[in-house]
């Protein structure tokens, strides 16, 4: 026989149908969403991961200031190190040896002898021996220089890193589009070739004509390019014949070292090897590279790259070059960046989901937990009458089992249609990803089917079979507390109903508990959807305010063609100088910006008597790393092993970036430049009398907020969702703990309607200690809500480069606080329906 | 009737109390009698005399602080609660003063309830026939009156034909008139199934259907009487 108490699920559901149908619905969205995250995130990675192969993503890439000869290329392609020293000793004694050569001859000349002549043999004689010994002190000397020198700059010997280069040459031009007003973009622009780093096009054809060019999706986008548009690129005019997105700019970095993408104003395109030569502008002479020994694992990658590493700077060294940017795969932004955000929010939507079940989970097992104290009678009956402790556990946990289950299942079929769109779409509106084929992810199916499930098994078992725990008689006598208290605590002579009030508030004590977390967890969510916005918005309105001076101008070389020194009438335009470094903190390297400044700049004030090894830093600098005047900082050559330390005179309220300041006479000695030297100017108005040949870079505003404006275009959209899925949360958590608090008052309700009190007496009495503890609930959630974040935004701001400070101001802490409060007073007006339902009979009915 | 038989319930000496210190109260101070198989069986006494207690404990579902119960021959204090659990499963049926129907199942259902614990239950549309509630089979308890309600929690408790049934104060809630129709279908079932009743009760004119009587007052039994000229519950009258 069928256990009977079965025939009570379907009619507990129907009876109380609201209820549930709230937890499912809510349940079933939010695990759609997750779902279809899984499913997406899985999707996105595997065509990701295929595309490497697929389009030939490089291992790593490395850029040199003049193009490589063929025997450099063949040496960088072996993968050894040049003996730099051998390479400096050997200059140097040619150098000395040329010197004295000279010397020699002369004195030889000063002796009366000469080469020629009948001097000739002595003179040689004299010549030979004196080079002989000039030679022996040369080498001797040079050897002792150059022990001095490189002691400790050379690196280590490693074994050889064999490798195959690619050229995937590119230009660098300012890109202007129709319709794009005043903003203008940084296209970076491809020359055809089909060895490395290929691409998936999203609409259009390759570009066949030197007029035509592919460009990125993402960008075109945003900045509303489309198919058959034209953009000026350095000038020259293009017809955009595709959108694409290439392999190895899934995310749209500028530089390894930047803040953060930015597919707004900066863009990836393909040109024909015609259509490139078309280009006015410099190319950048980048260079791809794969492995001969695959690695691995990125463990092993990382030991490659650093060997290798060696292998580009010594043999720019010994070859003349210059190294300007090496990026192995493993740390490229422009290509890890999407696939770890990707993980990032799987882990976090699952963590999300956890918490999210185990809050209605607790919601859960305190309703059943109410309705066992209602069902007190029958349960003493039927354990009295043999039923065990097992089947009634398993019949009280049945629904919210089935509940959970039946969410998840629809939740999931949601997530792999429905849901998984929504999440692809965000995806692409932030990062130039190939097309993708949905594909079945296990992972999804377990996550947000057989953990939730068990949660709210697990939850409710414990907390349900600790209730079951007590005796039948216990439950015959309706004697459910497990401790006595010994005395009723007694209140001080208020009026009655403030009595009556503060004992329903005494009495729904660990439901207002559970509200409380759930308020907390809520006002997290919350803290992270209002005040993420709030910190960008802030940071996009004050950035006039954070910035030094409006625009700083670097030239590529401080003199124009004919060697004249490139000046600009703009007035007040000052010279400065910058040089990039690295900080070496623990989670990531951080690149920092170092200005050489005028002694007597007007727009950055550092004090005229500062040492040579003295600087001021950013308020962003000693913000994210804690620095303060009197500390000494090292700060690291990017892709040599040097170092340089500063010693901080002073910090300087500069937020707009981690930067360092110095006397540009200083900067010059520490960076070896000539006396006097600069690279651009700092100015307040526009330098628009610099032919733009020869601007390697401008720095604005738009520069400054471009990692604001990113994040904002990316996320932006998604918090507002997330402000109304905390709304929602919050109507759902406390609609079902307030209908706990009026159920188990039923009766008491119903009292008092028969003894007559009015309805309003009667919400006055259920309903106002719900709204004093919601109040004060709201705060204490907002302070923990905004205390956690901030501790949140430090860590997430250590993985990104930059600094700018949570910022949440009174405005945003009323806005959380209303948005959960209109949230209570749905509930409430749910409430006082309800309370109003309560039928007169209630009290006077028998207890079943 | 055999040795076993009419030992079938033994109480031994069996003493309670509640509380501690100054405020702890003997509620059972030392209580022997003995029942028999089929035998109905009624507690008699005041308010506090003890009587629900000793039910309780026959019931398995409270303990005795000394003493014991044996019923055919096995020792309740010597079963673990699992064994508890599978003796009451098996072996009794519960009725109550306030009958704690299961609200949303209806009568057939509610009936179901005890049914499902027997592995040869009673024929149950019988048994509805029996109690006079197979018209009401697909009601819900909260559209029956208060005796159809307690006829239902009979019927919940002996459709698994137990061997004892225990009821306490199944009367206690009803009126005069359906209060001798309840004692009259416990006498039909004593009758038609053989079950041995024990009744808890505080009406003295229910001792007059009994087979035999315990009268309790403080704690100890006063009158320990067998009831040789018992009569009919329909001619009880108070």
């Amino acid at each position: 026989m069928k256990n009977p108490l079965k025939k009570r699920v379907p009619r507990e559901l129907k009876g109380e149908w609201h209820k549930y149908v709230t937890v499912f619905v809510f349940l079933t969205l939010i695990i759609g969403f997750i779902s279809g995250m899984y499913v997406a995130n899985h999707s996105m990675l595997v065509s990701n991961a295929e595309g490497k192969t697929k389009y030939n993503l490089e291992d790593g890439h490395f850029r040199v200031k003049s193009e490589l000869s063929e025997e450099m290329r063949k040496a960088i392609e072996a993968g050894e190190q040049a003996d730099v020293r051998a390479y400096y000793r050997d200059k140097a004694i040619a150098e000395a040896t040329d010197k004295a050569v000279e010397e020699i001859e002369k004195s030889l000349k000063d002796n009366g002898l000469e080469p020629e002549g009948p001097t000739a043999d002595l003179y040689k004689e004299n010549y030979d021996k004196a080079l002989e010994e000039a030679k022996a002190k040369i080498e001797e000397e040079v050897d002792k220089e150059l022990d001095k020198e490189l002691e400790g700059k050379l690196p280590d010997p490693a074994d050889p890193v064999p490798v195959t280069i690619y050229e995937n040459y590119y230009k660098e031009v300012s890109e202007v589009w129709e319709g794009g007003g005043d903003t203008r973009g940084d296209v970076r622009v491809f020359k055809a070739q089909d060895k490395v780093n290929g691409y998936c096009i999203h609409k259009g054809e390759a570009p066949k004509s030197a007029d035509e060019i592919a460009i990125d999706r993402m960008h075109a986008d945003n900045a509303g390019i489309k198919v058959g548009d034209t953009i000026k690129v350095g000038g020259t005019q293009f017809k955009v014949c595709a959108l694409i997105a290439f392999v190895n700019y899934s995310t749209l970095y500028k530089k390894n070292t930047d803040t953060m993408f930015d597919a707004i104003t900066f863009d990836v395109a393909l040109v024909t090897e015609e259509g490139f030569d078309r280009i006015d502008n410099d190319i950048y002479y980048n260079y791809a590279w794969f492995y001969k020994n695959a690695p691995a694992d990125d463990k092993e990658e990382k030991k490659l790259s650093e060997a290798f590493v060696n292998v580009i700077g010594t043999q720019a060294i010994v070859y003349e070059n210059e190294a300007k940017e090496f990026v192995p795969g493993y740390i490229n932004h422009a290509v890890t960046f999407a696939p770890d955000d990707f993980g990032k929010d799987k882990a976090m939507g699952g963590v999300i989901l956890d918490i999210l079940v185990v809050v209605l989970a607790f919601i859960f097992a305190m309703t059943i937990s109410n309705t066992i104290t209602k069902e007190a009678s029958v349960i003493g009956t039927l354990r009295a009458s043999g039923y065990t402790r097992g089947e009634l556990l398993v019949h009280y946990m049945t629904v919210p089992v089935c509940v959970t289950l039946a969410a998840a299942i629809l939740g999931n079929i949601l997530g792999y249609t429905l849901f998984k769109e929504v999440v692809i779409a965000m995806y692409y509106n932030s990062y130039s990803l190939p097309t993708y084929k949905t594909i079945m992810n296990f992972e999804a199916l377990w996550k947000t089917t057989l953990i939730p499930v068990a949660l709210m098994f697990v939850i409710n078992l414990i907390i349900i079979a600790r209730k079951l725990t007590l005796s039948p008689l216990k439950f015959l006598r309706h004697d459910l507390k497990r401790s006595k208290r010994k005395k009723a605590i007694r209140l001080p002579k208020w009026k009655f109903m403030t009595r009556f009030k503060t004992r329903v508030l005494m009495q729904n004590f660990p439901n207002y508990l559970t509200l409380l977390l759930g308020v907390c967890f809520v006002m997290i969510m919350m803290a992270m959807a209002v005040g993420m916005p709030s910190t960008l918005k802030y940071y996009q309105e004050h950035v006039g305010e954070m910035m030094f001076v409006k625009e700083q101008v670097v030239l590529k070389s401080t003199e124009d063609a004919d060697g004249n020194e490139i000046t600009t009438a703009v007035k007040g335009a000052e010279r400065f100088s910058m040089y990039s470094l690295l900080y070496r903190a623990k989670k990531m390297d951080e690149s920092i910006a170092v200005y050489g400044i005028e002694p007597d700049s007007k727009y950055m004030k550092i004090p005229a008597d500062m040492a040579e090894n003295e600087v001021v830093i950013s308020d962003a600098f000693s913000g994210k790393y804690g620095f303060k005047a009197g500390d000494t900082i090292t700060l690291w050559e990017e892709y040599e092993n040097k170092s340089y330390d500063f010693k901080v005179r002073d910090v300087v309220s500069y937020s707009g970036a981690i930067a360092v300041f110095m006397h540009n006479d200083s900067f010059n000695e520490v960076f070896d430049y000539d006396e006097g030297s600069f690279m651009g100017y700092l100015s307040q108005s526009p330098i628009d009398d610099i032919d733009e040949k020869y601007i390697l870079t401008t720095i604005g505003e738009k520069d400054i907020t471009k990692m604001a404006d990113q994040l904002d275009h990316s996320m932006g959209s998604f918090m507002l969702y997330f402000q109304y899925l905390c709304i929602i949360l919050s109507v759902v958590l406390i609609y079902l703990l307030t209908k706990i608090i009026i159920e188990k008052n039923e009766n008491a309700i119903s009292m008092t309607k028969i003894l007559g009190y009015n309805n309003r007496e009667i919400n006055s009495l259920y309903i106002l200690p719900t709204l004093f503890v919601m109040i004060i609930e709201e705060v204490i959630g907002i302070f923990v809500g905004y205390l956690i974040m901030l501790v949140v935004w430090k860590s997430y701001m250590a993985k990104l480069g930059g600094w700018f400070e949570f910022n949440m101001g009174i405005k945003e802490f009323v806005r959380m606080f209303v948005m959960i409060f209109v949230a209570y007073i749905i509930v409430m007006l749910i409430d006082t329906r309800r309370i109003k339902k309560v039928p007169m009979d209630e009290a006077l009915k028998n207890v079943e | 009737m055999s040795e076993e038989e009419r030992k079938f319930l033994q109480i031994v000496n069996l003493k309670k109390g509640f509380g501690s210190g100054d405020s702890r109260q003997e509620v059972l101070k030392g209580m022997n009698f003995e029942v028999a198989k089929g035998e109905f069986c009624v507690l008699l006494g005041p308010s506090g005399s003890g009587k629900s207690t000793l039910l309780n404990i026959i019931g398995g579902i409270d303990n005795p602080d000394s003493g014991y119960i044996s019923i055919n021959g096995d020792k309740l204090e010597e079963m673990d609660e699992k064994t508890l659990t599978q003796y009451r499963r098996k072996h009794l049926g519960y009725v109550f003063q306030l009958y704690n129907l299961i609200p949303n199942l209806n009568v057939k259902e509610n009936v179901e309830v005890g049914a499902y614990l027997s592995d040869n239950p009673l024929d149950i549309d019988e048994l509805l026939h029996t109690l006079g509630l197979y018209e009401h089979r697909h009601k819900l308890p909260n559209q029956l009156s208060g005796g159809q309600q307690q006829r239902t929690s009979i019927g919940r408790a002996i459709v698994k034909n137990p061997d004892i049934l225990l009821c306490d104060e199944p009367t206690g809630a009803l009126d005069y008139n359906t209060s001798k129709e309840i004692l009259k279908l416990i006498e039909d079932v004593n009758k038609k199934y053989g079950n041995t009743i024990i009744m808890v009760t505080h009406n003295d004119t229910i001792k007059l259907m009994a087979d035999h009587v315990i009268k309790l007052r403080d704690g100890v039994v006063r009158h320990n009487i067998v009831n040789e000229t018992k009569v009919s519950a329909v001619d009880l009258d108070w």
